[in-house]
């Protein structure tokens, strides 16, 4: 547990190592950020009626940040496994007695946590410049999303393991992020099956509380049941492909191949 | 002496991406490893070296045989055994190019779950012992090539386990370089009582740093023996023909296809033999051509004859490597 722990903090000094190296690159993403945020909430002026269109801006400022950290969980594990390949470190990763797998959890961990800092900071700074403050019950939101996050935790072990056999897998990460936003966006009572979907149960449950208003206790058993399941369930099989895919790889001698 | 590594019936085929054909790369190797000793595995490019040490690792998962390390099957109980060993894999990949030699040193320890406080005084003394502190803030991209290969053996060697396995280790080094990191690795020995692989392809660094080699060759194992018996085993055997003129054209040929070693220089003809009376068949080849013999003398080899011998006798039909 403790050993956990310390592995936590050297990835997460190594990831602010280098976003303090190549600045220039964080900087473009910081500055980025802050500008959608803020379009976003002078949106809110812009367009017609504010009593009506304030719950729907606030909606798709809050399901952009969830979409912007689902997209990173699912795409970052497969993006360390090709860099980690093309530089030559995997194999050495995969020397540690705390297994490949810990690592992978660590890295996701110190970029949740980097990102994070980084989006909440911005997200505040850019209310502030636009004079437009979000109200929304993030003690309803925070645990959906982190319930959520799980099983898109899964879908990026998944794809992590294909990247370990199949090294030319950047472009299907790529085209994830379109489906990804796809599912982020279309509502379950439209296409009720995508409930069996990662990630679409949590983002709906999201736009209850965004948009109706829901709270804690308006949410059925079966809500919860649903979206605890589906996380588990998405999580579960997520390792068990990775794992699988590492002694796969480890059987064709394709650690070393990139 | 205790056993920390057993190597059994290890193999391991791949199959070619392109052609689809089955490669035996390493073919029911066996071979043990004691606690202290500095082990060299020696053998020619394609023998099989990176793939045993990576099998050793668990980085390999293999077709036949086990590796156990302490006790622990390297592939059955991978993050078990991998307590014990560390490496560092061929080329000069094992460190992080765009992070410092500390950072490097720090992130590596962390992955294994080491606090960083903990270890600031072993990565001095490293750096010291490696002469690298004053590089330390240096990004590993700007360091020579042999500075390289040094932090990467530091790396290995912070985390502090029994066995420590290194591929070709001063495969691309200058020599001056090479010299350089056979004598750390020597004093790591000495100093540390730590139990080390070495694979190469290069007989001197086998012969310099090793106590006991492993020669493999098409993967498998053709000598496992102490590297002083080795030589002299193959000394008592090497005899120099001082003889008048030249060698005539026949007589190189026979000679070339009875003694897979042999050296000729001006008068001076060296051979190995393996039984008595391939020392009559020589005279018997001389006299063919009414050479006349001055004098025979005991030689010595070196470990290249050796190393050269050893892996005639694997493919005898191919002379092509007979002389040198
Ligand atoms: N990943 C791989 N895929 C296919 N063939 C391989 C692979 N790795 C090694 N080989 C083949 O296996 C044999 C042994 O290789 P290797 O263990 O790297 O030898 P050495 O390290 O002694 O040079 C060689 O013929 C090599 O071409
Ligand atoms: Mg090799």
């Amino acid at each position: 547990m403790i050993q956990l722990w310390h592995l936590i903090n050297a990835n997460l000094r190594k990831e602010y190592i280098e976003l303090k190296r190549y600045y220039p690159n964080t900087i473009t993403m910081i500055v980025q950020f802050y500008f959608i945020f803020l379009a976003m909430l002078l949106g809110i002026h812009v367009v017609g009626d504010p009593q009506q269109i304030d719950t729907n801006v606030q909606y798709v400022i809050v399901n952009y940040v969830i979409w912007f950290f689902m997209l990173t969980i699912m795409q970052d594990l497969g993006y360390v496994i090709l860099f980690e390949a093309q530089r030559g470190t995997l194999e050495q990763l995969f020397m540690s007695p705390l297994g490949m797998w810990r690592i992978l959890l660590a890295r996701i961990i110190a970029n949740l946590v980097i990102y994070g800092v980084i989006v909440s900071v911005l997200l505040v700074l850019s209310m502030a410049t636009a004079g437009e403050w979000l109200v929304f019950r993030i003690d309803v939101v925070l645990p959906i999303f982190l319930i959520s996050i799980l099983g898109m935790l899964g879908i990026g072990f998944m794809l992590a393991g294909l990247a370990i056999i199949f090294k030319q897998i950047q472009s299907v990460l790529n085209v994830l992020q379109f489906i990804l936003m796809g599912l982020a966006f279309v509502p379950l009572s439209v296409a009720p099956y995508l409930i069996f979907a990662p990630l679409v149960k949590g983002i709906d449950m999201v736009r209850h509380v965004m948009i109706h208003g829901y709270t804690w206790l308006d949410f059925s058993f079966w809500d919860y049941s649903a979206l605890i399941l589906n996380s588990a369930f998405y999580l579960v099989l997520g390792v068990v492909i990775y794992l699988k895919s590492e002694k796969v790889a480890m059987e064709k001698g394709l650690l070393s191949q990139y | 002496m205790e056993k920390i590594i057993q190597v059994k019936d290890l193999s391991k085929t791949y199959k070619k991406k392109k052609t689809k054909e089955i490669v035996k790369a390493v073919d029911s190797v066996s071979f043990d490893v004691y606690r202290g000793e500095i082990l060299g595995l020696l053998g020619p490019n394609g023998a099989g070296k990176t793939t045993t040490i990576k099998s050793i690792c668990g980085l390999l998962v293999p077709n036949g045989g086990s590796v156990h390390i302490n006790g622990y099957d390297s592939n059955k109980q991978r993050l078990k055994a991998l307590n014990y060993i560390s490496a560092v894999l061929e080329g000069n990949r094992n460190i992080y190019w765009r992070l410092t030699v500390r950072e490097n040193l720090e992130y590596f320890a962390g992955n294994r779950g080491v606090n960083r406080r903990h270890i600031q005084d072993k990565i001095d003394e490293l750096l010291a012992f490696f002469d690298l502190k004053k590089k330390e803030t240096e990004l590993v991209s700007s360091l020579s090539r042999g500075m390289q290969q040094k932090l990467a053996i530091a790396v290995a060697l912070l985390a502090d386990t029994d066995v420590l396995l290194l591929d070709e280790p001063t495969l691309g080094l200058d020599v001056e370089t090479s010299y350089e990191v056979r004598d750390l690795l020597k004093k790591i020995v000495e100093q540390q009582g730590k139990t080390i692989i070495i694979s190469s392809h290069d007989m001197p660094v086998v012969q310099d740093v090793c106590d006991r080699t492993v020669i493999i060759n098409g993967g498998k194992v053709v000598a496992d023996e102490k590297v002083e018996d080795l030589i002299k085993l193959f000394d008592t055997r090497a005899y120099s023909f001082t003889i008048e003129g030249q060698l005539s054209e026949k007589q190189t040929r026979l000679i070339q296809n009875h003694f897979p070693i042999f050296d000729v220089q001006d008068n001076q003809v060296q051979i190995t033999v393996e039984k008595e009376n391939d020392l009559y068949t020589m005279m018997d080849i001389l006299k063919s051509d009414q050479t006349k013999i001055e004098k025979i003398d005991r030689t010595t080899v070196d470990f290249e004859q050796v190393f050269m011998q050893l892996i005639q006798k694997e493919g005898q039909d191919d002379p092509a490597v007979a002389s040198h």
